[in-house]
This record gives structure tokens, sequence and C-alpha cells, in this order.
């Protein structure tokens, strides 16, 4: 890999877009290394795609700057395309072309076509480069995007909701063609509101909330914080019984107990060790609640 | 200057220019070749005219000349007709070469791509352009032949080019209202009805400033007014203080239209 001038691939200093007297994001401080694997997490209508869309060039900040790989996000976007792929979440190309052509359109803005990597992508994600896009499912049109995105051999890969509409095989290949990339030095920014997605991908997330950076967490340690929650049957309900460090909102319903848990699994699974037990079920909480449980306090 | 965009924009533009330079050269055809039939009539028609109000011919752009010779005929359509339906075509080609791409959000697709707007502008501009001369050109081709076979007398063509270099700076600039048009109005369906609604209604001002002396200023807001086809006019020329003030506010609408394309925010 070649030596870079510049350590961070992104780097944003209270990045602010309003729409009117909407905010879209509010001063967004975010500093991501090359190198990274960089997980955006947030609810629908948080900010993520504002954001993304802001940094591309898309949208022109309110307020605020950023950089990536060292090139001002106003001033020099054509650079910066240059180096980047953009993955979008809901995906629009152009009807009458078919994957081929349109993969063909796009590679010439980079300068250089490669069909043989295109035919390679595409064996990979199963997809019939000849057919037109208007032909194409909502998952198959996002296997013509994730080719689009990759094959001009970007430094920093933007992803947005990268894996709605594909199934669960896709999925994993996706995931292995991003750690292939990443391995060979490829940058990724990954937004996502699904979180096991950002635990299987990522470094570090940033967390945002109604447009605003809420946490930068390592991922070990957001694992570690984690909440879940514990639903028990017991064969018969126990009289006294001391739940583990980090429970909370515990509740007994005849001889069922639910409860969450906020800490590491290994205590938990001691505790649960010694129970006499029908069923148990961990369950991740969906983001929501995360959000409302953990970050709120 | 994007190649690659330009000839995307060419390719996905082929299928309207046939059409419409189709219905042009038919009806540039039609005109042209009734000629020699309606000369027969001319004598009639030249008792006609004399008959009918003058308001009434001198909006229609007609004299007694007028079906005395192929050209003097032929501007009667060129005028209202051939112009019009090429601006049409050329306007709304105009509306919808940038807005398209944000109406069916291609523009992600583009914009993400290593080129800055002024590249995508000015190269979209260009096909625009391109597109327009095309059609411009077939059509002045294809009426000079068909004149030239349908004549039965020497025709002025220096007349002939006059009226067409008319016909080209009204149509350029027609053009550029329909790409500032596309900047600030955003249509349900398409930019059709309002190009039309420009193009004809521009004619129809000059028209009835033409045909009454009390309203006369009003056709001068019209780009027709200031672009004659008179072409049996013994004072026939070029007008280039018109055709300069044509071309400089169609060149300040493109600069205005992007100024505010520059800005745009592209809304997912």
């Amino acid at each position: 890999m070649q030596t870079h001038k510049y350590m961070e691939a992104i780097k944003t200093t209270r990045l602010s877009k309003y729409y009117g007297e909407h905010i879209g994001i509010k001063d967004v401080s975010l500093t991501i290394n090359k190198g990274e694997v960089f997980g955006f997490i947030g609810p629908n209508g948080a900010g993520k795609s504002t954001a993304i869309r802001t940094l591309l060039g898309l949208l022109i900040p309110t307020s605020g700057s950023a950089q990536i790989l060292g090139h001002d996000i106003v001033k020099e976007g054509k650079e910066i395309r240059k180096k980047i792929g953009y993955l979008p979440s809901e995906v629009h190309y152009y009807d009458e072309m078919s994957s081929r052509e349109l993969l063909a359109y796009s590679s010439r803005f980079y300068g250089e076509e490669n069909p043989a990597e295109i035919e390679r992508l595409a064996e990979m994600f199963e997809l019939d480069l000849d057919k037109k896009i208007t032909d194409l499912s909502f998952g198959n049109k996002k296997k013509c995007a994730i080719i689009q995105s990759t094959i001009h051999q970007p430094e920093l890969l933007i992803l947005d909701e990268p894996t709605s509409g594909l199934d669960p095989l896709m999925q994993n290949r996706f995931f292995e063609l991003l750690e292939a990339e990443n391995e060979k030095g490829t940058t990724i920014f990954f937004s996502s509101h699904i979180l096991s997605e950002i635990q299987r991908m990522c470094d570090r997330a940033a967390i945002i909330r109604k447009g605003e950076i809420t946490a930068v967490e390592n991922i070990q340690a957001l694992l570690e914080k984690q909440m879940k929650k514990v639903r028990l049957v017991f064969k018969e309900r126990p009289g006294k019984l001391v739940l583990p460090e980090g429970s909370q909102h515990e509740k007994w319903h005849d001889n069922k107990l639910s409860f969450e848990y906020v800490g590491m699994v290994k205590p938990l699974l001691q505790f649960l060790n010694e129970l006499d037990l029908i069923d148990a079920v961990l369950e991740e909480p969906d983001l929501e609640s995360i959000f409302m449980n953990y970050y709120e306090r | 200057m994007n190649w690659n965009l330009y000839r995307k924009e060419l390719k996905r533009n082929r299928k309207n220019l046939i059409i419409w330079s189709a219905i042009v050269i038919g009806f540039t055809l039609m005109v042209t070749s009734i000629f020699p039939f309606m000369q027969d009539m001319g004598e009639d028609m030249a008792a006609l005219m004399e008959k009918m109000p003058a308001e009434l011919s001198k909006a229609m752009g007609m004299d007694a000349e007028t079906w005395s010779s192929i050209l003097g005929f032929y501007s009667t359509y060129y005028g209202i007709y051939i112009i019009v339906l090429v601006s049409i075509y050329t306007t709304s080609t105009g509306a919808t070469i940038v807005s398209k791409e944000e109406k069916d959000q291609t523009s992600e697709f583009l914009m993400t791509k290593p080129i800055s707007r002024l590249d995508i502008f000015k190269t979209k501009m260009l096909a625009l352009f391109t597109l327009s001369m095309i059609i411009y050109l077939v059509q002045a081709v294809v009426a000079f032949i068909s004149i030239s076979i349908f004549k039965g007398a020497e025709v002025s063509w220096e007349a002939f080019i006059i009226m067409h270099l008319g016909g080209l700076f009204l149509m350029l600039f027609f053009t550029c209202t329909g790409v500032i048009l596309s900047m600030y109005v955003t249509p349900k369906k398409n930019f059709m009805g309002i190009v039309v609604g420009i193009t004809f209604g521009s004619y129809f001002l000059n028209a009835i400033g033409q045909a009454a002396d009390a309203v006369n200023w009003i056709s001068y807001i019209s780009p027709f007014h200031h672009m004659s086809f008179q072409v049996n006019d013994p004072d026939y020329g070029v007008n280039y203080l018109s055709a300069f003030v044509l071309l400089a506010i169609g060149g300040a609408l493109l600069y205005l239209s992007f100024q505010k394309y520059k800005k745009k925010d592209i809304a997912g």
C-alpha cells in the first residue's frame, strides 16, 4: 500500500445541515482513521443519510467543514469522488440501461474499464448483467450498486444501509467482499440501523440521534455495555433470587421472569447455570431501546 | 466537458430527436410541395387577401405577395409552425436535460461520480445545443432541397438564409428559457404544457400586437416581434441588434440556471 500524508479518511468539524428550520445534522464532529471500518448507527430519520449526502457533496452544508482523504468536501468534491465508492440505500439507476451498460458507463468516469472484474463480481453476487435495470428487483439493483461502488478500487467506501434487500447468503458474500477490501487497506464507513451488522464489521461506531452524535464507541466496549433482554421460565418459582449486577426492570409472571441486563456476558451465564430452568431466551434489544435505556442516561 | 456524459445524453435523446425531426421534415415537405398547386390559385388568393381585414392578414404575416413566390408562401409557415415546432422540441429538451436526473433520482448516481457540477452543466448544455442544431440544420437542408425542386421561379437564397437565421436565434432563445424553467418549476407530469404555452404564447402575443395598433406594445415583449419573416420586404435583412439581445438574454438565463444548480441540494 502506498504511503499517505494524512491519517484521517474522514474528518468533520461541527458539520451542520439545516433544511430551513428543520435540523438534518447538527455540529457533527467525527474523525475516521484510514483503514478503519467505522459504523454509523441510528434509527431511521436520525440524520445518517443527511450526513452521508453532505459528505458526498449532494447536499451543501449549512455550517462547519469536513475533509475526506485530505480534500475539502465543498471545494474539492471532484477529487474526493475519484477516490471513494458510494453504495446508496435505495438504488436509482437509468431504467433503460442494462447492468452491464450501467457499470461500463460508471467505470468510464474513473477512466478505466474492467470488464473481467465486473464479470467476477457479477458471478459472485449472481447478478444477470444483461437484464435491464427496470426489470431488476430491489435486491438485484443493490447487487449492481455494490459492484458499482467497488469496481474502481476506491480508498474509501461509503455504505448507506448496504444490506437492505439482500438475502442472508448475499449479505454474507457482501461482508466477505468488504473484509477483503478492508484487508487491502480500504477504509469503510458503514451506516446501518442493524446493530449486529455493525458488530460484525466495525472497529468503532458513532451513534447519531436527532441529527447529533451522542456517542462514539469502541465496538468491544459497546458489546460489554450492551443491554440484553433476558426471559426465563422456571420449573418452579424460586423463593428468593439475587439477580446479577447490572440487572434492572425485574418482572415476574407466575413462573416466568424477565429482566434487562447490562454488563459482561460471563457473570450472566454463570448465574443462569445455577438455575433450574425450562427455557431461557437472551434477546438483543432493538436499537431504539438501547437509545432509550442506555444513551438517555 | 465530459465525453462519457455527452455521449450518453445524445444516445438517451436520440429517439425523441428522430421523432421530432420527422414531424418537422414532414411538415416542411408538405408546405413546399403544395406550393405549385397554391400558385395556380395565386390570383384568386391575392384577390381574396384584398377583401380580408388588414388586421387579420397582418397578424398572420401575409400579404398579396405571399402567394406569388414559394419563399413567401414558405415563410408564413416557417415563422409560425416550423419555428414553433422546432422550439417546442428544443425547449422541452432543455427543460428536461438536467431535471430528469433529479426526477428519476439518477442525479445521485451522476453527482457521486468524479465530475463537478459545472462539468455536468456544461456537458448537458453542449448536448442540448448539439441536439438543437441537428434538428435545425436537418430542417433547413430539407427546406432548401424541397424549395429547389418546387420553386418554379428564381428564389432569393439570401432571403432564405436571413429568414432561417432569424429562426435560429428564436430557437436558441427558447431553448435557454426551457433550461431556466426547469430550475424553478417542478411540474407534476411534464414540461410540455408550459413549453407549448411559452412558444405559441409568444407567437400569439406578437400576432395580437401586430393586428391592432392600440395594443402594439404587446408585440414588443414577444421575441417573435424582433425577428422578421417578411421575405418580400425590399429591406429584408438580419436584425443584428435583436439577435444580439436575444442571445445575450439566453446566455444570462443559462448563467442564472447554473448559479441555481450549483447550490441545489440533491435530496434522497
